[in-house]
């Protein structure tokens, strides 16, 4: 507890502490944290949230259940997903994709009203009642399962990524965006519940010859896919419910496919039959689109896996330290993945990667889920080229934008993971640049 | 938690001696067909996560089995080797006529695109090793024609997707008419043949169809040998990119000329994003966030023409109006609302009104005729 002397207090009422308040909630925080600037009297003004009753303590709140299903509070309505016409077809947004306010997110989990939302035919509304699921090609037995009939296998959850091939896809060429959300917010990261597919198929009886599953929507579009039996008998599941509750509609409810690390794309939304055969099927989202073109004008098929990346999530353009003072610590925060396994480590360069040290992973490290990394920082004002550069289990490191380039060139579109840079001025305010001949 | 017996104990015990970092986790293997980990389910745990160890022995029988009509309902699609194709048959001339009135509003006169939508023509197999590493150059030209390794993928995609809004809407006669144009206005030749109008495209010729790029993809996923061509193409990083090294000090990169770091910033910034950034902290200004945000936009500045159909406008909440509406695309209608169209006045007379805004009433609008 701090005393404030007589003088000090007559001080302040001389200096106008209505004034001085203005202009200090303009500021926010960082102006309370500059006011060294300030003679050392006004540094001990009285905070008027603390001098004065509430708002809030002097009312009565409203009932708590207005709210049957909780909401966010209406101070938080900036914290949403974002589009942009670029990244739709002509501006069309049943064909087109939202991206998570990654700058915003805490720890490791997305709350489902924020997850990102790809669709090629807008969001189906499925009536559950009405749902099924057909399992057949070259299966002894095959079968129709209704929804309850999914809940009766025994389930399991599990935390993963789910990431669309194209996050970063704009930036081939170059950076576009000053936006972390626009630069790698195409991912989310959920608890899902669900069934593990080799334990319905255990019941099947898969025939030897089986070498591929088609996966198929119940959409507009019956977005399908390819998917080797191989992987189907590791770790695919069917899921029908996300960190606790049911799916949401964006993300395919009542059921959708999850093929762990792998691009979102291949697990299927609004599910609707999964078709075992001897030869793959050659889907429209695995020939026209979600195949890299590489510069021998050839591209790459079934490119399944989202390989090791990181981004660091704060400071970012959205959330820049121009409220930092010389001297001040300050967390550098930020998000590591892969659909390769588990997140090893985690490297930081402040040069633009010409030198790096380690930086610190907090919370849960698990396979193929978001993994926080965190560095605490003597901020000293001068500008900084900030990036991370992460290593998982299967040992692989995040390659340089110019390595990258150099074997994938720049129109392949899809499994970018090249080192992200932020550019911090003295000024505290953050760009995205990239380290590129 | 768990009931602690002696195995349980014993295999822990187990599991502590072999793990230095004191985990419980199950066995990780760097042997997965796509150059990752794969984890073994025992013990009675996968990975970090704990399992109930008598699921992986159990067999439920749950469902039932579909009737012989139910399969032919659903499986409905289309191989390439030909298998699922439907009987039936069409000209390109007809193709040519169904084009016109239900795909060229979104994808173009003869394909060709220019509206935003897909383009479904054009461009040539050599530009798909263009790199536009510089600005000005050209883009690499993904079509059916330059990109496309299969003919049954556009028979199929078409069957259970297109056109966009009335998905599943074509009879088979239609789908090979549409299919037949398409291919011929990307000049693809079935059995060395050009698709002039009158050629006819049905399921006993469709195998003859000779795809440009069929050879433009890898790693080979056909035959006997498709899966290990996989896992062979995964093992090498070197394949896709995956070239990343784990250096710590004085690292030399390309990008790196002399001691400096060569940073390359943003060119054109792209800023149109819906809604705009925003980091704020403060009530918003509309409180009804419930309602549809292009409600109140709409009520002031267009339901006065829109709210029924007598000015000729097509009324909010007439299903059948706005199906026609839709069926234009939603890029000519926005186009049609905002610089207006017969009747219709520019942005329906209040030019205050944003693209943006305009694009948030006319999703109201459709919003509340469905
Ligand atoms: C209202 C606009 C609209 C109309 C009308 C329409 N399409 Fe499409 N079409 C789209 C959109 C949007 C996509 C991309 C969907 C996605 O993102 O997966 C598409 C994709 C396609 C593709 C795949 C293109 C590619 O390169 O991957 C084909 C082929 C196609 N449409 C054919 C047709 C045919 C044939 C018709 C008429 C029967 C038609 N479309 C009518 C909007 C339309
Ligand atoms: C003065 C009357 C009037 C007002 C005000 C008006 N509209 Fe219209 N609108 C029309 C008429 C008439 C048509 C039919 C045009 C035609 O014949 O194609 C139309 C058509 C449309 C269409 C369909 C376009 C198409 O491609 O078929 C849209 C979308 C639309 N209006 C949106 C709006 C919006 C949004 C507003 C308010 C900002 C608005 N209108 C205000 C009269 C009006």
């Amino acid at each position: 507890m701090t005393n404030i002397s007589n003088t000090s207090k007559s001080e302040i009422e001389q200096t106008s502490r209505r004034d001085f308040f203005r202009k200090t909630a303009a500021y926010s925080v960082s102006a309370i944290a500059a006011t060294s600037i300030l003679s050392p009297a006004k540094l001990l003004a009285d905070d008027e949230n603390i001098i004065h009753h509430s708002k809030w303590g002097t009312s009565l709140g409203y009932e708590l259940n207005k709210n049957p299903y909780g909401v966010p509070s209406p101070f938080e309505h900036n914290v949403v997903r974002r589009t942009t016409p670029l990244l739709s077809s002509a501006g069309d947004m049943h064909a087109a994709i939202s991206l998570s306010p990654i700058h915003e997110l805490k720890g490791i989990i997305t709350p489902n009203g924020l997850f990102f939302t790809r669709t090629h035919n807008g969001v189906a509304r499925i009536d559950p009642n009405k749902y099924r699921l057909m399992i057949h090609g070259l299966v002894e037995k095959p079968i129709v399962l209704t929804l309850e009939d999914i809940k009766k296998y025994p389930s399991e959850s599990v935390i993963h990524f789910l990431e669309c091939p194209s996050n970063g896809a704009a930036e081939w060429k170059g950076p576009q965006f000053n936006s972390v959300q626009f630069v790698k917010g195409m991912m989310s990261c959920t608890e899902w519940t669900g069934v593990r597919l080799k334990h319905i198929l255990a019941d099947l009886g898969l025939k030897p010859k089986a070498k591929w599953m088609l996966a198929e929507g119940q959409d507009g579009s019956e977005m399908s896919r390819t998917v080797p039996v191989e992987k189907v008998l590791d770790d695919a599941m069917i899921v029908y419910a996300m960190n606790g509750e049911a799916l949401r509609e964006e993300q395919g409810y009542p059921v959708r496919l999850l093929l762990p690390g792998w691009e979102a794309n291949l697990c299927v939304k609004w599910l609707k039959r999964l078709e075992f055969g001897e030869e793959p099927w050659y889907c429209k989202e695995e020939t026209s689109k979600y195949t890299t073109l590489t510069p021998s004008g050839k591209a790459i098929q079934h490119f399944y896996p989202l390989e090791v990346n990181s981004i660091i999530t704060s400071p970012s353009p959205e959330k820049p330290w121009t409220d930092l003072k010389k001297g001040d610590m300050v967390e550098i925060e930020g998000i590591a993945w892969s659909g390769h396994g588990k997140v090893k480590l985690v490297d930081i360069s402040f040069d633009g990667g010409k030198n790096w040290v380690e930086a610190n992973l907090k919370g849960l490290v698990l396979t193929k889920a978001w993994t926080r990394f965190s560095y605490i920082y003597k901020y000293d004002g001068k500008p900084i080229l900030l990036s991370s550069r992460a290593m998982d289990e299967s040992d692989k490191v995040q390659p340089t934008v110019n390595q990258e380039k150099a074997i994938m060139g720049v129109e392949g579109v899809y499994h970018r993971n090249s080192v992200c840079t932020w550019e911090i001025k003295a000024n505290g305010e953050v760009n995205n640049v990239q380290i590129r001949s | 938690m768990f009931k602690l017996d002696h195995k349980f104990i014993a295999t822990s015990l187990v599991a502590l001696m072999a793990s230095s970092a004191f985990t419980m986790a199950s066995t990780a293997k760097k042997d997965a067909l796509d150059g990752g980990m794969t984890y073994t389910r025992d013990k009675g745990m996968y990975s970090d996560y704990y399992i109930n160890k008598q699921v992986d022995k159990l067999k439920i029988n749950n469902g039932r089995t579909p009737t012989a009509n139910e399969l032919k309902a659903w499986d409905s699609d289309i191989m390439p080797d030909g298998t699922g194709l439907p009987e039936g048959k069409g000209s390109v001339e007809d193709g040519d006529e169904l084009y016109e009135e239900q795909c060229a509003a979104c994808h173009g006169d003869f394909g060709a695109g220019g509206v935003g939508y897909p383009t479904l023509s054009g461009g040539s197999i050599s530009s798909l090793k263009n790199q536009r590493t510089a600005p000005g150059m050209d883009a690499p030209k993904r079509t059916i024609g330059t990109y496309w390794p299969k003919a049954s993928t556009l028979i199929w995609y078409i069957r259970d997707a297109m056109p966009y809004a009335h998905p599943k809407s074509l009879n088979n006669d239609q789908l090979y008419a549409l299919t037949a144009y398409l291919l011929s206005v990307n000049n693809i030749k079935v059995g060395g043949e050009v698709m002039e109008d009158e050629f006819i495209l049905s399921n006993k010729n469709f195998s003859k169809i000779e795809m440009p790029n069929k050879d433009g993809f890898y790693p080979n996923i056909d035959g006997k040998d498709g899966v290990e061509n996989v896992r062979k193409f995964f093992a090498d990083g070197k394949n896709y990119g995956a070239v990343g090294k784990r250096c710590m000090s004085n690292c030399k990169d390309p990008g790196m000329k002399g001691a400096e770091p060569t940073v390359m910033k943003i060119g054109i910034e792209m800023k149109d994003v819906n809604p705009p950034y925003s980091t704020v902290r403060d009530m918003p200004k509309k409180t009804n966030t419930s309602g549809h945000p292009g409600k109140e936009l709409y009520e002031s500045s267009c339901a006065v023409c829109h709210a029924t159909d007598k000015m000729g406008a097509p009324a909010v909440g007439d299903k059948k109006a706005w199906d026609v509406v839709k069926a234009k695309g939603l890029q000519n209608v926005m186009k049609n609302a905002i610089n207006g169209t017969a009747a219709m006045p520019p942005k329906g007379g209040n030019m205050d009104l944003t693209d943006w805004q305009m694009q948030l009433i006319v999703d109201y609008m459709m919003s509340q005729s469905m």
